[in-house]
């Protein structure tokens, strides 16, 4: 394995997911992909294209089919060879990581309709065993769900949901937080202000982000870096592959 | 850190159970109609039976085998006899011309002519918890005599019998105690039980011979006594059929209630075969619709199983969720069919009251047969849940998350 530089979070080197269906296949390709502490990255491009897929492998969900090399240096003191956690099949390994560095912000906010704001925003400070010190009510604040904390998920508007999604992935101060399209089932006025709460929210916190959206304009406004991709299809539309590289 | 996300995963699932209130009545009522009417069969296959049978194991009468006319037995054949395993009790008798005697007690007017019976210790018609007949004085009546006599345990009474020996009338009169009274089930008829040793003694006195223990004079040597009959009780009810053949084979004539048993016993076998058919079909069934319905909820519940392993639930802790929600259905399920059971019982024995006796009951179950069907219920949950929770965490946790 190769040593990365200290302000690495992601290191990633020919890693590819290759999943073949009704004779249709699909791969995503990354040969190589660095993402640096502090970073926020943008990933634009239609759906389809495989968005999805880097997040999800990224966020230690989806087993790659291949990987050279596949690391992730949460902090200082964690550094971690995915790829051999996923060859050795250590699932609850990678999902005490994801608990613990990880934030992920779903297309559809994923809230358990069972629970309330507050208990949404606070389930992994409570899986960490993390003290009520009025972080919630801080990011509630913040979000403008202050009265609706006592709500549940099913009371709220679609834009408030996604902002309790955004609540849930903050509160337990991650590495790093994943967002898979988390304004696409908004209006697009409440979704570009959505959005720039959420980027303004991750750079006061120092936290790490990877954004996956179709719009590119107004994620330009906000200083993310574009990771280049590029997808082809094969003439008879039976192959789809896309590279990314950044 | 493990036992706090166990706890959080356990307060989930009940969280999400009582969330979804409308579906989990649904799964309750779905396994209570299979288990509520599973149990008001049992109970009417154990009711019905289950009186027959301790009728028929309670009333020792039915365990009586009487030899018919009398004969002549010894001392020594009744010892062997006393020695089987399925013998409970037995007692020689003697002419039955010998065996009453006249009493009188102080407090009523009346002379009862009374029927003795001879016993000792282990007398199923007394009841072992009282003092049995002793010695020539220490005697037990039956309840109608006692009511009669107006006496009750404790009291003093007289006896007398009368002889006409060598051509004089004689007249004895015998002290006797009553040290307990005999249940009214067992015994109904007016009567005296006395130990052998004072039957004996009635004996020889009306054969003219001497009892030198009450100062009675007689002849003197009885010789070889020999008895007319026995009274005898098999250990239990299964026990009376082969203990008659083997009299049969003996040559002996004896009446038993041999046909009144086997009756109840085919009845049991019959119900028994009945009630294991339709029991093996309701356990399939229930097993199947709780499966079914525990299969499909994990299957609903994919997306939200698949958020909790995206925050970092542990593949264990995941397992737990299906589990605890099928714990609930099963307790409230049970709890809902022990309630259809104990409305349908209670109107059954309401509805078929008149034809029964004071305190039976055509339906009923014992506390242990609710803890079992509890049993049952939270092992076929267990295991279906266990089914489905691996299932559960077989799913990889990127598949459920976009699905709506």
């Amino acid at each position: 394995m190769q040593e990365a530089p200290a302000e690495t979070i992601y290191q990633l080197k020919n890693v590819a997911r290759v999943r073949e269906s009704n004779g249709y296949a699909f791969s995503l390709r990354v040969p190589s992909l660095r993402i640096q502490r502090g970073e926020k990255i943008a990933l634009i491009g239609e759906s389809g294209c495989g968005k999805s897929t880097l997040l999800d492998m990224l966020a230690f969900i989806l087993r790659p089919t291949d990987m050279e090399n596949f690391s992730f240096h949460a902090d200082g003191s964690t550094s971690v060879d995915i790829g051999e956690a996923w060859k050795k099949r250590r699932r609850n390994r990678l999902a005490a990581l994801r608990k613990a560095h990880l934030g992920y912000v779903m297309q559809t906010g994923g809230l358990l309709p069972y629970l309330s704001v507050f208990d949404n925003i606070n389930l992994s400070r409570r899986m960490l065993g993390m003290e009520d010190d009025g972080t919630v009510q801080t990011l509630a604040r913040e979000l403008g769900l202050s009265r609706h904390l006592h709500k549940l998920p099913s009371a709220l508007s679609t834009g408030e949901r996604q902002r309790v999604a955004i609540g849930r992935a903050l509160a337990h101060r991650p590495a790093i937080v994943i967002a898979d399209e988390p304004t696409a089932s908004v209006d697009p006025f409440a979704a570009e202000k959505i959005m720039s709460l959420f980027i303004n929210m991750v750079e006061e916190m120092n936290i790490t982000v990877i954004v996956a959206s179709h719009a590119w304009r107004h994620i330009k406004q906000l200083g993310l870096r574009r990771l280049a991709h590029h997808t082809r299809k094969s003439p008879n539309g039976r192959m789809t592959e896309t590279v990314v590289s950044g | 850190m493990m036992f706090r996300q166990k706890r959080q995963i356990l307060a989930l699932a009940s969280r999400d159970y009582f969330h979804e209130w409308q579906i989990s009545v649904c799964f309750v009522l779905a396994l209570a109609a299979v288990l509520g009417p599973m149990m008001v069969l049992f109970g009417l296959k154990f009711g019905i039976v289950g009186s027959m049978i301790e009728e028929l194991v309670e009333d020792p009468v039915k365990r009586e085998i009487r030899p018919v006319g009398s004969g002549h037995y010894d001392r020594v054949w009744m010892d062997k006899l006393r020695k089987r395993d399925d013998v409970a009790f037995i007692v020689p008798r003697i002419r039955s011309i010998a065996s009453s005697l006249s009493v009188q007690s102080p407090s009523s007017s009346r002379i009862l002519h009374l029927e003795v019976i001879p016993s000792a210790p282990g007398d199923p018609l007394l009841d072992a918890s009282l003092p049995m007949p002793d010695g020539l004085d220490k005697v037990v009546l039956s309840a109608s005599a006692a009511r009669k006599l107006m006496v009750s345990a404790g009291d003093e009474m007289e006896g007398s019998l009368v002889r006409t020996w060598q051509g004089r009338k004689e007249r004895m009169v015998l002290p006797l105690k009553v040290v307990a009274i005999a249940p009214a089930t067992g015994f109904k008829r007016d009567g005296l039980f006395a130990s052998v040793m004072l039957v004996e003694a009635l004996e020889d006195f009306r054969d003219g011979h001497a009892v030198p223990a009450l100062g009675w004079e007689g002849a003197a040597d009885v010789g070889q006594r020999s008895y007319t009959g026995f009274r005898l009780y098999a250990r239990s009810i299964y026990d009376v059929s082969a203990l008659e053949d083997s009299f049969i084979r003996s040559g002996i004539e004896v009446r038993t209630q041999a046909a009144d048993i086997e009756t109840v016993r085919r009845m049991d076998n019959t119900l028994s075969a009945i009630y294991w058919a339709i029991a093996l079909i309701g356990l399939g069934g229930f097993s199947l619709s709780l499966g079914a319905s525990l299969w499909a909820n994990v299957d609903r519940k994919r997306k939200e199983l698949s958020v909790l392993r995206l925050v970092g639930f542990r593949t264990g802790e995941i397992v737990l969720f299906p589990l605890v929600q099928s714990l609930y259905t099963a307790l409230f399920g049970w709890i809902l069919a022990c309630g259809i059971y104990l409305v349908a019982a209670w109107s059954i024995n309401a509805m078929l009251a008149p034809q029964l006796e004071k305190a039976q009951k055509i339906c009923r179950l014992l506390p242990e047969h609710y803890l079992i069907a509890l049993g049952i219920t939270l092992g076929a949950a267990l295991l279906a849940a266990i089914l489905a929770g691996t299932r559960a965490a077989r799913v990889e946790p990127s598949e459920g998350l976009r699905e709506l």
